[in-house]
């Protein structure tokens, strides 16, 4: 058995910020460890089999977080494992009661806007891609050669299953928003 | 932010709110602030260092705390005066709550 394990598009996998943390946490709970979260860990993460260890692990998405956010965290006994996009991790190795970090809901559901807002805001691009190709082909159609017009309608496409797939995404955090 | 928009927006105020607010009456940094409502409440309350965070935020941002300085990476907060005037007026409508529940009971 290989002690090496890759899970691509976990972020697309596990949709609301708390399936996240419970996947990691469940992860974690049969010995696959993650120790350094990066930029492109939501669409390559890389685990490795340890023993295994009750951690509980928190999602926060802060785009500019203040310089205290940090030492905030630490104080409270939580490990930085670091961020992808706007994302942070933390986790803490825990027995009996699973800490919290959000300890209200108020505070859970600030949690949850935050992430969706993130998604709305990549939603929006690929959307204002789309409608920048298909004005493109529709009013410079005669200067494109077709070459041109199919790369732009293959484009339009893939950005237009993505839109698709961040709306879908969208409509669950907006369903889940107290969760 | 003027004393009627911090109204508006803060009064109900969330126990979690009112009880950060109330921790400011003294200089406290962020993790004092959860020692000090666990303490108040008898342990009830174990505020989260996400909601210690973001709760600094909205209230320094909207002017009912400062910060007065910074201690080893950690800012330390002070109410303010507007800070004071809502958590008074918040303190006396939970007071007229229970009065009231008082005299219908």
């Amino acid at each position: 058995m290989s002690d090496q394990k890759t899970v691509l598009f976990s972020v697309f996998r596990h949709i609301l910020p708390s399936d996240y943390e419970n996947w990691l946490e469940q992860m974690a709970a049969e010995g696959w460890q993650i120790d350094h979260i990066e930029q492109w860990s939501s669409v390559v993460m890389s685990f490795r089999l340890c023993e295994p260890k009750k951690y509980r692990f928190v999602y926060d998405p802060q785009v500019s977080p203040r310089k205290e956010y940090i030492p905030t965290y630490e104080e409270f006994g939580w490990e930085y494992l670091g961020r992808m996009a706007s994302a942070h991790i933390w986790r803490m190795e825990y027995e009996g009661e699973r800490p919290q970090a959000f300890s209200d809901q108020e505070g859970l559901v600030e949690r949850n806007r935050r992430n969706l807002t993130a998604v709305s805001i990549s939603f929006f691009m690929f959307l204002t891609a789309i409608l920048a190709i298909g004005l493109g082909l529709g009013f410079a159609a005669d200067s494109l050669s077709a070459g041109d017009r199919i790369q732009l309608v293959i484009a339009g496409g893939f950005f237009g299953v993505i839109s698709l797939a961040l709306a879908y995404v969208m409509l669950q955090m907006r369903k889940n928003l107290r969760k | 932010m003027s004393v009627e928009k911090a109204r508006k927006r803060y009064i109900p105020m969330s126990e979690t709110m009112f009880y950060i607010l109330l921790s400011m009456k003294q200089e406290r940094h962020g993790y004092a602030i959860m020692q000090h409502v666990k303490e108040l409440t008898k342990g009830r309350i174990r505020l989260g260092a996400g909601t210690v965070y973001s709760s600094l935020g909205k209230l320094e941002g909207d002017g009912l705390i400062k910060s007065i300085r910074e201690e080893d990476r950690r800012n330390i907060y002070l109410i303010t005066p507007l800070g004071k005037q809502i958590l008074h007026e918040e303190a006396e409508r939970i007071a007229e709550l229970s009065s009231n529940y008082k005299e219908v009971l």
